[in-house]
Order: structure tokens, then C-alpha cells, then sequence
């Protein structure tokens, strides 16, 4: 689904990513790992093909990101971003049905019955369906993640960028929130998630593409990747990795002066 | 909302009417409609209706209109509600020209088609200083704007004592004032083709402007070429201001409040607050022209400070009882 070659990013005089080389398969889950500025954001607006790449080449379904024009790309391609800033006062459908643009010439100025199907679809799959009339403000920070989703979901691209759709959320909707991206593997799309929480990571994703300092430092299954003391590097920290029950692998960071820093 | 909309025409066609109503000779409401059915048949009336009134009510209908769907699509684009079409610098060029232009004696026909090339290539030279990339600075925009504005007015202003001493002085203070005093369809004539073409361009920009209500980045993740809707969505912005001035002079107020109201009737999806503000911008004009010239007649106020006077405590009003929605 996605090959990237030689892959190099630059913001001004400034690299954020060199010499990333990666495959994602189809109906892969893969999540991004990696410490605050390792280049996850960076990584997925490069994809996304609405940040410049500097060198190297990259493909989606085949064929060069820079050769899709902004409707292909969105009709290839669900990008959602991480920043919820949002203040107009629209309903909860009407943000939805802005995933269908991509759909419609620039005269087509009104819902089709397949945009209206596939509307309802994204907000059933969020399970949204009874707050389409909704005003988009008055939704807790929960609820406008699903909405954010399930925009993406109407757009039916087969690549699904997602940067850390869990940040914010409590632990049960972050849960679903990926519980619903595993069904949506499932049904074949392409998953590429940026993440901050590991042991979200290891539970949901196929493999995990660790970055660091603007390299991509391992691309490994779940199991593979936790032990491996290349985390240790990337964050800084040192970790250690426990089989849950389930057959899960966790991750923690090793705290060694726990004691001495209560009793101080 | 179509109710709304079909609402909003009735108030723009009433508003046209009383502007065809009022002025120095009183004529009823049968002779006023008789001439507009038949425009050779009705003698001075006929005249007064169709050389005189209906083309200053068509004048001030363009102007608002023209000036409203600027500032919607402006306040659209940059997303800030305090935006007004003279931001882009074209107003402030227009004016400066015309001064120039008046003090060096030019015919005062001239005057709407050097206000209007003056402001279109003021325009440019901001849009030049915004641009980064492929696409529009947003901040570099404003700042550009802005700060072009400001040298114009400090040549205006020196122009402006210049001209005290050669007399040239009212003719200068009547465009920075706004007025459309004597304006007629000749001046139509040479503004509504561009007026046209930018309300063509708001039309092909709306289905983006729409998307950009989310936001840059989530507009380009839909499908939005938001470089190329920037540049559209400021050609039209450009074209429609340079049209209104190039008839009326500076008319305040109208650009800034008109979207802010059609916002507050219709909503902020740019099908129908586009609509709204072309009738709406058309009805306040209209009826401000209408006050400009009857109020204190036979001397005609200049409708930009009649705007002004209605459109500041029109303004506050609206953003002090609803401070949410300008958020």
C-alpha cells in the first residue's frame, strides 16, 4: 500500500526525516511510535501528501504521491489530523458529509443518495448515528474524536493516517476508538496511526515502525519490538516488557528511585 | 433556510423600491411602477425612474452586494470575523490614485477606471507580498494589507493639504467618503463585467470555502486544492472590492457587518450566507443611499458616513450581545 524510498523531510534548513525506507502492506494496522519530535506528525503529513518532502521517493497504491491531484489524493487517502481546534458551530452530519467533497465537481453543490449512504455509514461505524443533528461544539472531546474518524471513514479511501487519535481520550474510548480501527482492518483497509501509548500499540498493531531523532530506528511485529533494546534508545529511558495473561506483551518504564524520590 | 432566503429577496426588492420611491420629486407608487413596465411611455416620471433613480438604486445594489460577498469571502478565508474587503489593500490604492488624479487635473470620468486599475494593482502587490510557496500567508496577508493601506493614507493625506490650497480638496473627500451622487449606468456599465466575474469566481470558490471552515490542513486531507481555492477566493475578493469602489468610492461598514448578520439569519455554510450577503449588502445600500439623499435634502450626505453611523453601533451591538459567535 505504501513504499517509501530514501525518504527526506526538511523544514527550511532543518531535517526532520532522512533516510526512511518502509513497506506497509494491505490491511496492515501499523502503528507510529516514537518520543515528542522524533517525526511522527512529519511522517504522516508526508504520506498524507500535504506536507513537502525534500528527496527520495514515496508511492501509495503504486503510484507517486506527487502525481495525485488533491481529489485522487483524498479519495486514496483519510487523513486526520491530531488538532482538534474547531469552533464553527455546524452540526455533527454537515461535518461529517465534508469527507464526500472529494466526490463532487465544483458545481455539485448537493448530497447525492451515495453521499447520504455513506454518511450515515461512517456514523453508524462510529456509533454517532443519533448525534448527527447535533452541534459540533457542544460534543465532549470523546465524541468529536469519533466524529473526526468517522469524517475520514466517508471519504472510503482505502489508507487510513491517523495521528494520535487516543491522545485526550479516557481509557475506555481510546480502547474503542481502536477496537473500531481493527474492524476497519478487518473490513481491508490500511491503518498508519501515530501513537504515544506503547502498550496501545502492542495491542492493536500488526507491526510498529519506531522513529528517533528523525530516522526510522525498527519496523517489527509487536512481540519483536517491545524487547528490543532500540526503545530503550529512542526514549531515553530504561523499559521493561511483561507478558500480560492475555498473551499481550506491556511495556514499562523501569522506575529504580521510586522510594527514595516519596521519601524526599 | 429557503424560507429565510426568499425572505431575505423580498427585503431586497422592498428596499429597491423605496429607493426608487424617495428623492426630490415625490412619485407615487402606480406612477413609479407604471414606468418601470413602460420605460418610453410615461413622460418626466419615466425620465426621473429610469435615467435617474433606477440606475443610482442599481449602482448601490452592486455596491453593497459586490462589498458583502467580499467580506464574507474574506472573513471565510482567514477565518477571523473582523476581516473587511479593504483589507487587501485595494480601497486605500484606489483612493490614493483618484487624489493623485484629481490634484493633477484628470477628467472626472476617468476617475472610476483609475480607482478601479489603481486598486486591482494594489491588489496584485499585496497578494505578491502574501504569497509563500504556491499558496497564501495568511498573516503575511493581513500584515501586507494592512501596512499598504498605511502608506496610502499617509499620500492621501498629502495630497490632501496640497490640494486645500488648489480647491481640489472636496472632489478628494467626497470618494473617501463613499458616495453615489450622480453615478448612473455608464458607471454600471464599466463596473458590473468585473463585478460579474468576481461574484463567478466567489461561486467556483464556495464548494472549498465550505471545507476551509475546518481548517487548512483537515480542508487539504478532503480534497481541497487550498493553495488554488486562496488564490480564487482573493481574485474574486479583489475584483468585487475594486468594482464597488470604483463606483461609490470608500463605503464602509457594509463588507465588515453584512456577512456578520447574514451569518446570524442563514448560518455559516457559504451557499446560503453567499446569497444572503448579496441581498442583504444590496438592501442595506440601497436604503442607506436612499436616507443619504432624502434626509437632508436638497444636500446629499456621503452614504459611506451614513453607513458608518448606522454600521458602529450596529457592530457593537452584535458583537457585545453575541460575543460567542464572533469567537
Amino acid at each position: 500500500m505504501i513504499q517509501a524510498r530514501e525518504l527526506r523531510v526538511r523544514a527550511g534548513t532543518r531535517t526532520l526525516l532522512e533516510g526512511v525506507n518502509f513497506d506497509v502492506r494491505e490491511r496492515e494496522f501499523v502503528a507510529v511510535l516514537g518520543p515528542n519530535g522524533a517525526g511522527k506528525t512529519t511522517l504522516l503529513r508526508a504520506i498524507a501528501g500535504t506536507g513537502d518532502f525534500a528527496g527520495g521517493t514515496l508511492r501509495v497504491g503504486g503510484r507517486p504521491i506527487e502525481s495525485l491531484g488533491a481529489n485522487e489524493r483524498a479519495r486514496t487517502i483519510a487523513y486526520m489530523a491530531s488538532d482538534d481546534a474547531f469552533a464553527e458551530n455546524m452540526c455533527v452530519r454537515d461535518v461529517v458529509a465534508m469527507g464526500r467533497y472529494s466526490f463532487h465537481h465544483w458545481w455539485q453543490w448537493h448530497e447525492e443518495p451515495r453521499d447520504r449512504e455513506a454518511v450515515d455509514a461512517a456514523l453508524r461505524a462510529v456509533g454517532m448515528e443519533l448525534f448527527a443533528d447535533r452541534a459540533f461544539p457542544t460534543l465532549s472531546t470523546g465524541e468529536r474524536q469519533r466524529i473526526w474518524l468517522a469524517l475520514g471513514l466517508a471519504q472510503e479511501a482505502p489508507l487510513l493516517l491517523l495521528d494520535e487519535p487516543t491522545s485526550h481520550l479516557d481509557i475506555r474510548v481510546g480502547h474503542e476508538i481502536l477496537e473500531l480501527l481493527r474492524h476497519r482492518v478487518a473490513a481491508g483497509k490500511t491503518v498508519v496511526c501515530a501513537l504515544h501509548d506503547l502498550n496501545e500499540a502492542a495491542a492493536y498493531a500488526d507491526r510498529i515502525m519506531l522513529l528517533g531523532c528523525g530516522r526510522m530506528l525498527a519496523f517489527d511485529p509487536p512481540e519483536l519490538l517491545l524487547r528490543s533494546p532500540l526503545l530503550e534508545d529512542a526514549y531515553g529511558i530504561p523499559m521493561e516488557a511483561v507478558a500480560a495473561p492475555s498473551g499481550i506483551l506491556r511495556v514499562f518504564p523501569r522506575v529504580t528511585n521510586r522510594r527514595s524520590r516519596c521519601s524526599s | 433556510m429557503a424560507a429565510r432566503l426568499a425572505a431575505l429577496a423580498l427585503v431586497a426588492l422592498l428596499a429597491m423600491l423605496v429607493g426608487l420611491l424617495v428623492g426630490g420629486v415625490p412619485l407615487p407608487l402606480a406612477t413609479v411602477l407604471a414606468a418601470l413596465a413602460h420605460p418610453h411611455t410615461l413622460g418626466d416620471a419615466g425620465t426621473i425612474v429610469w435615467a435617474i433613480r433606477l440606475p443610482r438604486v442599481c449602482v448601490a445594489a452592486t455596491v453593497g452586494a459586490s462589498l458583502a460577498i467580499s467580506g464574507a469571502l474574506l472573513q471565510g478565508m482567514l477565518r477571523n470575523p473582523i476581516v473587511d474587503p479593504y483589507l487587501t489593500g485595494v480601497s486605500a490604492g484606489a483612493a490614493a490614485a483618484i487624489a493623485i488624479c484629481v490634484v493633477l487635473g484628470v477628467t472626472l470620468a476617468l476617475l472610476p477606471a483609475i480607482g478601479f486599475a489603481a486598486g486591482i494593482a494594489t491588489a496584485l502587490v499585496v497578494a505578491a507580498l502574501a504569497r509563500r510557496g504556491t499558496g497564501i500567508d495568511v498573516n503575511r496577508l493581513i500584515l501586507a494589507g494592512i501596512s499598504l493601506s498605511a502608506l496610502f493614507s499617509a499620500v492621501i493625506a498629502i495630497v490632501l493639504t496640497r490640494a486645500q490650497a488648489s480647491g481640489y480638496a472636496s472632489a478628494i473627500l467626497s470618494w473617501l467618503a463613499g458616495s453615489m451622487a450622480g453615478r448612473g449606468w455608464h458607471e454600471l456599465a464599466f463596473a458590473l463585467p468585473y463585478a460579474l466575474g468576481g461574484l463567478l469566481l466567489a461561486l467556483l470558490a464556495v464548494p472549498a470555502l465550505n471545507a476551509l471552515r475546518l481548517g487548512d490542513t483537515r480542508a487539504a486531507a478532503i480534497g481541497v486544492d487550498v493553495d488554488r481555492a486562496q488564490w480564487t477566493i482573493l481574485a474574486a475578493a479583489s475584483l468585487l472590492t475594486a468594482s464597488a469602489v470604483s463606483l461609490s468610492g470608500m463605503v464602509g461598514f457594509v463588507g465588515l457587518i453584512v456577512p456578520h448578520i447574514a451569518r446570524r439569519v442563514v448560518g455559516s455554510d457559504a451557499r446560503r450566507l453567499i446569497a444572503a450577503s448579496v441581498l442583504l449588502g444590496a438592501a442595506l445600500t440601497v436604503l442607506a443611499d436612499a436616507a443619504a439623499r432624502t434626509l437632508f435634502a436638497p444636500a446629499e450626505l456621503p452614504v459611506g458616513v451614513l453607513l458608518a453611523f448606522i454600521g458602529v453601533p450596529a457592530f457593537l451591538y452584535l458583537y457585545l450581545r453575541g460575543g460567542r459567535q464572533f469567537a
